[in-house]
């Protein structure tokens, strides 16, 4: 009798030939892939390319359209902002090669360079920028970051008309962008805004090319299809998969530009990315790995650490938690340092008020508040709460469900257990999460968590969150003194003048009379892996941006 | 068997329509805000800009409307957070990196999964047997993307022999196939084994072996034809899963499919890729019922006098 049947064998001979061949697969490295690894620092690779991930896919790379970091970042590398921000945070020159304001603060005149182009050959003129921001502003694009135009004249009209009723052209011809010449754009402010020129380095205020989008609508970013005025240009957009940019030699400055081509992955996920990284097929990893990984990575020779324009908080719902002095021994209880320490693990920097460090004038303006100390101070908590006439020691902590909220959470309601505050914890879906915040906030809302990063660098945006009518407000927190001091600050044209009052503001909210509407946690801070070779040279700045022209891959 | 073809197509439509209406009632019941994709609130007339460009302001039922009229003309509509991409776009690029991952792994688990099954079904009862069932069992109860992390650990980082992550050449696809293919080949392994050891009682096997018939005959022709049924059953839907539930694999091998854009795509509330991909995930998964019925008329002609 006859056991086996031939298909058997063929099916088990085919199993066994693909598990060879799984084995047996050669150690194959993708195009353009870097050259020298090695750890000593010095000279220059021959070869300049490295690979980077970007993290998720960018929705868009249409500068009136992006409005994610992964877009910023690519954007900010093969388009030329008219000035970019140095390592103090300071505006310099970029396409523009001089800037200045008029005295009174209301108008302010770029001048552009000679030598500005775009890939097709046409100079870069001051009216594309007009037409720019005349597009980013206008209601049929649906631009989200149109809101950072509205400190121009008729730009929020503008941006507030509705096509079918009114006459939004006119509108349009109003707003206070205008091309004096080829080379000159004059830009006319509602008030003075100190900011405004540090403000335009953000991608949003950068120029499109018109005949681009004429003639490909909205698939004008397709790297067929666009043009573009930076250091690099979009070579393959393989989405979800591939971003890689190449150097473009016609460059103004190609010349201080070492790296050839910047390949770049999309890979969302932690762990993938960091077990790519550690595989060898990338050379920088900037998407932060979770908080269990942490303690491992950082000490690693790869591991690096940027500060960042961030605040982490909890607000509270002032019109459920009533009493101040409550909301200052919650924030007297908060044990910063160690939250720090052992779940964050990023040396994030404790928050002593709302406007993180690295900010311009943070000396003047930060309260060093006396309701946050560092490791959290329970006793005067404690003797504080009993103060309190009815204190709520029944609340809701409401967070959203990405990872590492949950875990700060547990910390603080253990906290504030301690002060006999018991707290229940309500986990949402992100965006259920937004609905709830509103604001106006749901009447079931009595903490909730956020974050805020800087746009741009000026603490009035972050300050100007706890005005009555802003739409990042969703604690119900409403004082006409401090909307009055943030009015005073807007019209402040001279610095120092400035950070006094943003301290003043600052004040209002943390100091010794502080009304502690949110409990700031930590300032942010950004890890990466990066490889020896690159290490050096790899920055990202307090905005998250990372400009590849100063990259160069040694030996 | 055309009559019966016909009509199964035909009855698509309907079913297609109450998927959608479904699709398009859940969608609303959970609120959100496609517009609003960080912690940062949108300024007002930037949303009611936004609503106005994609409808998403109208009555409901023209909104319905829209969508329905979109699916028979093949024009699933903008992405409403990927902005200047649209979903039949977004479609033909994903789409068929999935069907891909799902038939590699569709491929792995029938040619591992079968032959274990009908190893395990012939030498019943012996060491091979439980060998096979132990392996099969751990595989279907251990998680894919448990399996997966392991394979990137010992293969990918340790032994450095395959890529980490990435669909772009043949070294990059083994190990994604074979995570999602674990399962389903389990699955089979024990579907096979069950049905042999079921069949191999049956009369007429007796009556062929009494006839002098080889024994290998009788179980490649007649055992393993009658064996299959149960694993075609189940290989429909499970067809439709693969490609569907991909998602987890796609994440953690970072393979461009539709599975992770269509959970973010849930997540960041975008309306008009939601509802195209649960559209076309229907079609799929309605024909490959279709498919599995016809391969029954051919393979058991029971059915298919029944059907006569």
């Amino acid at each position: 009798m006859r056991k086996h049947s031939p298909w058997l064998w063929l099916a088990l001979l085919l199993a066994s030939l693909a598990l060879v061949a799984a084995g047996c697969g050669g150690d194959d490295e993708e195009a353009g892939d870097t050259g020298a690894t090695t750890a000593e620092g010095g000279t220059e690779a021959a070869e300049q390319v490295i690979t980077v991930n970007w993290g998720t896919e960018p929705p868009s790379l249409d500068p009136g359209l992006a409005s994610d970091v992964t877009s910023a970042n690519i954007l900010f590398n093969i388009m030329d902002p008219l000035v970019k921000l140095d390592d103090d945070l300071n505006p310099v020159p970029a396409a523009a090669e001089s800037f200045e304001t008029s005295e009174d603060g209301k108008t302010v005149t770029f001048v552009l360079r000679d030598d500005i182009k775009w890939t097709n050959g046409d100079p870069v003129t001051a009216q594309d920028f007009v037409y720019s921001w005349k597009r980013t502003v206008s209601p049929e694009l649906g631009a989200d970051y149109a809101y950072q135009f509205y400190g121009i004249v008729g730009a929020q009209e503008y941006n507030g008309c509705d096509p079918k009723k009114d006459d939004c052209a006119a509108l349009a011809d109003k707003m206070g962008v205008k091309a004096v010449d080829d080379k000159t754009l004059e830009v006319t402010l509602t008030t003075p805004q100190p900011w405004f020129i540090q403000q335009a380095a953000h991608h949003s205020f950068l120029a499109v090319n018109k005949k681009a989008v004429d003639q490909f609508g909205d698939k004008w970013t397709e790297p067929a299809n666009i043009i573009t005025n930076g250091p690099f240009t979009l070579e393959r957009w393989q989405h979800n998969s591939n971003i890689d940019i190449v150097k473009w030699d016609e460059w103004r400055d190609a010349d201080s530009v070492k790296l050839t081509r910047v390949n770049g992955r999309m890979i969302s996920d932690g762990l993938t990315a960091v077990q790519a990284f550690e595989a060898g097929e990338l050379d920088v990893n900037n998407q932060p790995p979770s908080p269990d990984e942490m303690a491992r990575l950082k000490e690693t020779p790869e591991y690096e650490q940027y500060q960042g324009l961030g605040t982490y908080y909890y607000g509270v719902n002032v019109k459920n938690i009533t009493d101040a002095k409550q909301r200052r021994a919650m924030a007297l209880a908060i044990p910063r340092q160690s939250i720090i320490d052992n779940v964050t693990q990023a040396d994030q920097i404790p928050a002593t008020g709302f406007t993180p460090e690295g900010m311009p004038g943070y000396d003047a303006i930060n309260p060093d508040s006396p309701w946050t100390p560092t490791e959290g101070d329970m006793d005067q908590a404690k003797q504080l709460m009993e103060e309190v006439a009815n204190p709520k020691t029944d609340i809701t902590l409401y967070i959203n469900d990405s990872p590492g909220h949950r875990e700060i959470a547990v910390a603080i309601q253990a906290a504030w257990q301690e002060l006999g505050i018991k707290s229940t914890i309500k986990q949402q879906e992100f965006q259920q999460y937004l609905e709830f915040l509103g604001p106006p906030p749901n009447n079931d809302v009595d903490v909730y968590r956020l974050g805020w990063i800087g746009d741009f660098v000026d603490a009035i945006n972050f300050l100007e969150l706890w005005t009555c009518e802003s739409g990042n407000n969703s604690t119900n927190y409403c004082n006409k003194e401090y909307d009055a001091l943030i009015e005073k600050a807007r019209n402040t044209i001279d610095n120092d003048e400035r950070y006094e009052i943003y301290g003043q503001a600052e004040d209002i909210l943390f100091g010794e009379d502080g009304d502690v509407p949110v409990l700031p946690i930590y300032f942010y801070t950004y890890n990466t892996l990066e490889k020896e070779s690159v290490k050096e040279t790899f920055e990202i700045n307090l905005l998250d941006q990372i400009d590849l022209t100063k990259v160069v891959v040694t030996e | 068997m055309l009559k019966f073809i016909v009509r199964r197509v035909f009855w698509t439509i309907p079913v297609l329509l109450v998927v959608i209406f479904l699709t398009f009632i859940m969608m609303r019941q959970i609120g959100g805000n496609p517009f609003r994709q960080s912690e940062r609130a949108v300024p007002e007339a930037v949303q009611r800009n936004l609503e106005r460009k994609f409808h998403v302001s109208d009555p409901w039922y023209l909104q319905y409307g829209y969508y329905v009229k979109g699916v028979f003309t093949f024009d699933l509509g903008p992405s409403l957070v990927v902005r200047g991409r649209e979903v039949n776009d977004i479609v033909k690029e994903h789409f068929p990196k999935s069907v891909e991952l799902g038939l590699y792994a569709f491929l792995f688990a029938i040619v591992v999964g079968i032959p274990l099954g009908i190893v395990a079904a012939l030498k019943h009862n012996t060491p091979v047997d439980y060998a096979a069932m132990f392996f099969s069992n751990v595989f279907h109860a251990v998680p894919s993307f448990l399996v997966a992390t392991l394979m990137i650990y010992y293969i990918s980082l340790k032994a450095g022999t395959l890529p980490t992550s990435g669909w772009s050449s043949w070294e990059h696809k083994i190990l994604p196939s074979i995570a999602l293919g674990f399962a389903p080949m389990a699955l089979f392994a024990r579907l096979v084994r069950g049905t042999m050891l079921e069949t191999l009682q049956q009369d007429y096997v007796r009556t062929a072996r009494a006839k002098g018939l080889h024994y290998r005959r009788v179980v490649g022709l007649h055992v393993l034809r009658n064996s299959l049924i149960p694993v075609i059953t189940a290989a429909g839907p499970l067809l439709g899963f693969i490609i569907t539930g991909s998602f987890v694999i796609e994440l953690i091998f970072n393979i461009p499919g539709i599975g992770q854009y269509y959970v973010t795509a849930v997540n960041a509330r975008d309306y008009s890729v939601v509802m195209g991909l649960t559209v076309l995930l229907s079609v799929i998964v309605i024909f490959a019922n279709l498919i599995v019925d016809i391969l029954y008329g051919i393979l058991d002609p029971r059915t298919r006098d029944a059907r006569a």
